[in-house]
């Protein structure tokens, strides 16, 4: 068996606009999934039962099914009920952003749970509102604390990316997916982007490392 | 515009998606099975202290924890059998992909609970003239194994979502059987509606079944790693 790269550096623009796919979903699901999971992560703390149990439904809904079968429904399902249809790029990204927002919600809240009673006691008593109290005094230091579970959620958006080439949008598998069957070169095509995934991924692993460790050493 | 909702062509189908889940099952199964003692023996190379041991198993559980599972499940469906020139079915190629995937967290979560054991463990152990060996297979990995079960399950749960990603190469899965049925029927917003509870119901049970036991360790006084 003789490896041929050439196959695949020819088609290089093919693979650039993948990246740039990849890019595009990885931006949009982090902050969609990232903010939305803020909100519901305040809901799941929430004493108000209109808040409490549907973030709460929200959260085991979409913890527990697939997150594959969430872009699938988002595409082949809801468009039924809808006046318009709806893109791969729109489907793939709901379906990750909501998932990932249920995942991240639970990391907000295990964050805010984690911060000690007297400082909400503190904040209260030099007389800020709950909100006050939450934003200035409770999520800033939450926050530091849950930065490694967060990038651990970057990472984990990132890969699930790949899955919008289920419904054929842009991105770098689907590329590849492409160009080894353009070129009937599968074991180069689909090892160039492995190669690629890992490049971009493994900086954001050791980061996460790094940040778990230096937390572990302040705590 | 209301739309009709109309169950009864999906659940005419219900053999074909019976079977789904029953694959389903079987995939997250083998995987788990051999996910796990791949794991061992990956973390026992890990920690050991020869570099041709620790390297090798370092290289694939990094490799296997920072690419995506889609891009490995094609790389062993789409090339690996023309590198080792042998057919692979879509089970085999799902089998041999989650059952590596696993092994590679799991190894992780077998480092972290056999490094959790307190050294005074070992020193009783050599002590009593137990040989390396004999320490971790019975004083060291049993106490480390209890630790370690609520990961365990977390990561199973992961894993059978996971498996979903089988229907892209046509593994007749839940999720394979969701598609068929729905071009067969024209109503794809029953069907995928109906897989998405069927899923929900087996893992939010199983999620259920793990916050169980991890509260019973929790209760017994044992701690746990993640």
């Amino acid at each position: 068996m003789r490896w041929d790269f050439a196959s695949v550096f020819a088609n290089t623009d093919a693979l650039l606009a993948g990246a740039a796919g990849t890019l595009r979903i990885f931006a949009i699901c982090l902050v969609l999934g990232l903010s939305l999971g803020l909100v519901v992560g305040l809901g799941r703390y929430a004493r108000n039962p209109w808040l409490y149990w549907p973030s709460s439904a929200f959260v085991e809904f979409f913890r527990n099914t697939p997150v594959l079968v969430q872009i699938l429904w988002f595409y082949f399902a809801l468009p039924i009920l809808l006046p318009f249809s709806i893109s791969p790029l729109a489907a793939a990204s709901l379906g990750i952003s909501l998932n990932s927002a249920a995942f991240s919600a639970e990391i907000y809240r295990g964050g805010i749970q984690s911060i000690d009673r007297g400082q909400w006691d503190g904040a209260r008593a030099i007389g800020m509102s709950w909100a006050q109290a939450m934003r200035r005094i409770i999520l800033p230091q939450a926050l530091k604390r849950m930065t490694p579970a967060l990038t651990n959620r970057a990472i984990e958006i990132f890969k699930m990316s790949t899955l919008a080439s289920t419904v054929a949008y842009v991105e770098l598998l689907q590329q590849g997916k492409l160009i080894a069957s353009l070129n009937f070169n599968p074991i180069e095509a689909y090892t160039a982007v492995a190669v690629i995934f890992f490049v971009f991924l493994w900086p954001l692993v050791q980061f996460t490392y790094l940040l778990e460790r230096r937390l572990r050493r302040d705590e | 515009m209301t739309y009709r909702w109309d169950f009864t062509p999906v659940f005419a189908n219900w053999t074909l998606l019976a079977e789904g889940l029953l694959n389903t099952l079987k995939v997250t199964g083998t995987a788990l099975s051999c996910g796990l003692v791949l794991g061992l023996v990956l973390a026992l190379m890990r920690l050991s202290w020869h570099r041709l041991a620790s390297w090798p198993a370092g290289f694939v559980i990094e490799l296997f924890r920072t690419t995506p599972p889609l891009v490995q499940l094609f790389w062993c469906f789409f090339a690996l059998p023309l590198l080792v020139g042998i057919e692979m079915t879509p089970f085999m190629a799902a089998a041999v992909t989650f059952s590596i995937q696993s092994a590679a967290f799991f190894a992780e979560v077998f480092r972290a609970g056999i490094q959790s054991v307190e050294r005074g463990q070992w020193d009783g152990a050599r002590a009593i003239g137990m040989t390396q060996a004999q320490a971790m297979r019975r004083i060291v990995l049993p106490q480390a194994v209890k630790r370690m079960i609520p990961a365990f399950m977390e990561r199973a749960i992961e894993l059978m979502k996971t498996t979903t990603l089988v229907a892209t190469i046509s593994y007749a899965d839940l999720l394979f059987a969701a598609n068929e049925v729905s071009q067969k029927t024209f109503r794809p917003l029953e069907t995928y509606t109906v897989v998405a509870l069927v899923y929900f119901a087996v893992i939010f049970l199983a999620s259920l079944l793990a916050r169980r036991l991890e509260l019973r360790l929790a209760r017994s006084g044992e701690s746990t790693v993640h």
